[in-house]
């Protein structure tokens, strides 16, 4: 191994293993999972997201929203956890994120997981005070306030339909008001578009597990 | 003067002998810009990391501005710590390291000035990367790939400044005069190899072409794992290999040990990272292999560690006993970050533990452990021998390692203490979310202190650094005239 060919194919040849086990394989294989027919509607599953979820993706990348969600739920026969806690009613598959353009897989739960958000609070509204100041509504959230995807204005003729119901020290003065900017809407849209609680062929839901 | 550390060892091998001053000017300026860069971006990522931690205590702390909440600053200080200072400090020893093993100083006459002035413009390129990259991140173009979040056009300058630097040192392998090559300088070459594979395959994957994202999950893990285990501990690595010998005034036994380390460690390296993802949506076989590389990986390392701490100590005085320390303590964070790493690995643990600040602590570890200490060895090792002079204040170099063994040494209890509490309570669907937040709350706490220290830390070694380059500058000004 003193010559630089000799030590070089080595190192090649080993390193070589987990490339093709970790990259080359799952960008064949897995790169490659379809949609499947969805039985009940005739669309197909997981859903397309609509245009306003697909910018939301972006946002939900750029505020690096992964530093402190997950959007994995797991179930093996020792971890059952992530589905009793409510968090999703299946184990979540490689064919969940065929429609995302990043897999915002995480890796740490200094919040909830997301991978389910949509299906557990299906109400924008609450999102939009949530992302506003989330202690407002989970008292003792580590959550940053996310105010700049906000935009306080006067209040021109009649209150605009958007804007968000705020009150105590968060409501704004008088005959101003607290709306959403685009960024926060197409977030809140991709959000809501999170939901995995349909079946897949690899990953059925139990019935007698389903939430409802 | 202490020029006898490194290549006296192979002076047997017949050719003339080396003339380490020479090879030593070759390399001084490119090797000592690189880890100022690199001490300045550890300054600006310990300050990221403590107002990161104060965020997790009161996160109202700096709030309401877009740019600094924690999913901006996260990434972040992330970043700065894996390419601003990690990755530049890897290059500097790196090149350092191979030079002198080799025997061979780095291009000689109009060729070393060329080459010079080649790795200092890459290195130019590489802070300019790292600097736009981050700025890109604060202001909101994150990739949102984890340890990727550098816009593509950044990380392309990042690949092509590597390989502008990255070639000579393996060039250099392949026209040494000293015949026999060391374990040290496998792990280097192999080292070198990788960062351009390991990076360009994941950026394009991820970041300059996506593939479908069913498909990412496991190359994203691939990715994390093979950066810490196949770049950057390999050049941390071969500077113990390389050095602790020569400073303990040794000969490395029991070679063959060394022969297998190296090659497991290569095998598993790259399998290690998707302990990232057991249990997570990828196929069953990917897990187990996770498992099985995660508990196997122990194994390189008891080796390495049988072969580096075998050694006795009690050649090492004066100036070398702090690149000696930092060394050591590297090895023994290697030896920490194995049995953690393996005990993490199984599906019980990891399905309790794998969101937690357990894992952080095992990140945080590899960095500012097992790959920092040894790092700075060779940073506090090299310099007075590139400026052909003691050039450390004591008391600053003792300062900076006993506050960076002591916060590294806290933050990672405190993150694995809290991890087992959150995880514990995690595991207990009957607690609420909310709740488990209130329990970290102690831990998080003291873990503001933790950070604190190694800013501190890091102060202390970017003060000596700069005083002993300012008293070179004034030396030369005035010898100059």
């Amino acid at each position: 191994m003193n010559r630089l060919p000799t030590l070089l194919s080595g190192i090649f040849l080993v390193f070589l293993t987990s490339w093709l086990g970790l990259v080359a394989y799952p960008a064949i294989q897995l790169g490659r999972l379809a949609p499947v027919a969805d039985a009940d509607n005739g669309g197909t599953l997981p859903p397309t997201y609509g245009g306003q979820a697909i910018a939301g993706q972006h946002v939900y990348a750029t505020e690096g929203c992964i530093s402190c969600h997950s959007q994995q739920v797991r179930q093996t026969s020792i971890t059952s956890s992530d589905i009793e806690r409510g968090w999703g009613v299946r184990p979540s598959v490689a064919r969940d994120y065929l429609r995302d353009s990043t897999a915002f897989l995480g890796s740490r739960r200094l919040g909830q997981d997301l991978s389910n958000i949509g299906v557990r609070r299906p109400d924008a509204k609450w999102h939009f005070i949530h992302l506003y100041h989330p202690a407002a509504v989970c008292e003792g959230s580590l959550m940053p306030c996310f105010s700049h995807l906000f935009l306080t204005r006067k209040i021109q003729g009649q209150r605009s339909d958007e804007a968000l119901e705020l009150t105590g020290e968060d409501a704004p003065k008088d005959g101003y008001e607290v709306i959403p900017t685009s960024d926060a809407k197409n977030l809140v849209a991709y959000l809501l578009a999170l939901r995995h609680d349909y079946p897949l062929p690899e990953a059925p839901v139990k019935k007698a597990g389903a939430a409802k | 003067m202490s020029h006898h550390t490194l290549p006296h060892h192979h002076a047997e091998s017949g050719h003339e002998p080396l003339d380490t001053k020479a090879i030593d000017a070759s390399v001084k300026l490119p090797v000592i810009i690189l880890f100022g860069n690199a001490i300045h971006w550890l300054v600006v990522a310990s300050l990221l990391s403590l107002v990161l931690s104060i965020k997790l205590v009161a996160p109202g702390f700096l709030g309401g501005v877009s740019f600094l909440t924690y999913g901006r600053l996260a990434p972040m200080a992330r970043d700065l710590m894996l390419y601003g200072w990690a990755s530049q400090a890897a290059l500097a020893a790196g090149i350092w390291l191979m030079a002198r093993l080799c025997g061979r100083p780095l291009g000689e006459g109009l060729g070393g000035v060329f080459l010079r002035t080649l790795i200092i413009s890459a290195t130019v390129l590489w802070n300019l990367a790292v600097l736009l990259g981050t700025l890109a991140i604060l202001a909101g173009y994150s990739s949102g790939v984890e340890w990727l979040e550098y816009p593509g056009w950044a990380s392309a300058m990042l690949l092509l400044s590597f390989l502008l630097i990255g070639i000579w040192a393996v060039l250099l392998f392949d026209r040494r005069t000293t015949g026999h090559a060391e374990v040290a300088q496998w792990y280097l070459v192999a080292a070198f190899c990788w960062f351009p594979w390991v990076y360009g395959t994941a950026n394009l994957l991820l970041v300059w072409k996506p593939i479908q994202a069913s498909a990412q999950g496991p190359i994203q893990s691939w990715f994390c794992g093979s950066l810490l285990a196949l770049w950057l501990l390999p050049v941390a690595l071969a500077a113990a290999y390389a050095l602790l010998p020569r400073l303990t005034q040794n000969h490395l036994n029991r070679r063959h040990l060394a022969t297998l380390g190296f090659w497991m460690l290569l095998f598993l390296g790259g399998w290690n990272g998707m302990d990232r993802l057991i249990g997570g949506p990828v196929p069953a076989w990917m897990t187990s292999a996770g498992v099985v590389a995660g508990v196997l990986f122990l194994i390189p390392v008891i080796m390495i560690v049988i072969n580096l701490l075998g050694m006795p100590r009690h050649g090492v005085h004066g100036a070398k006993i702090i690149p000696s320390n930092f060394l050591h303590m590297g090895i023994y964070a290697l030896i920490v970050v194995g049995v953690i790493g393996s005990i993490s690995s199984l599906p019980s643990v990891s399905g309790a533990l794998r969101f937690t600040a357990f894992t952080e602590a095992k990140t945080q570890l590899w960095i500012l452990g097992a790959i920092s200490l040894p790092l700075f060895g060779v940073l506090y090792e090299s310099l007075p021998q590139l400026l052909g002079r003691e050039c450390w204040n004591q008391t600053f170099s003792s300062r900076h390692y006993i506050l960076t063994l002591v916060g590294i040494g806290m933050l990672v209890v405190l993150m694995i203490l809290g991890g087992l509490f959150t995880g514990l309570a995690l595991s207990d669907p009957t607690i609420s979310f909310l709740n488990i937040t209130s329990y970290s709350y102690p831990f998080h706490l003291l873990e503001c202190v933790a950070q604190l220290l190694l800013c501190v830390a890091a102060l202390f070694l970017a003060m000596n650094v700069s005083v002993a380059l300012a008293g070179d500058y004034l030396l030369n000004k005035q010898t100059g005239k």
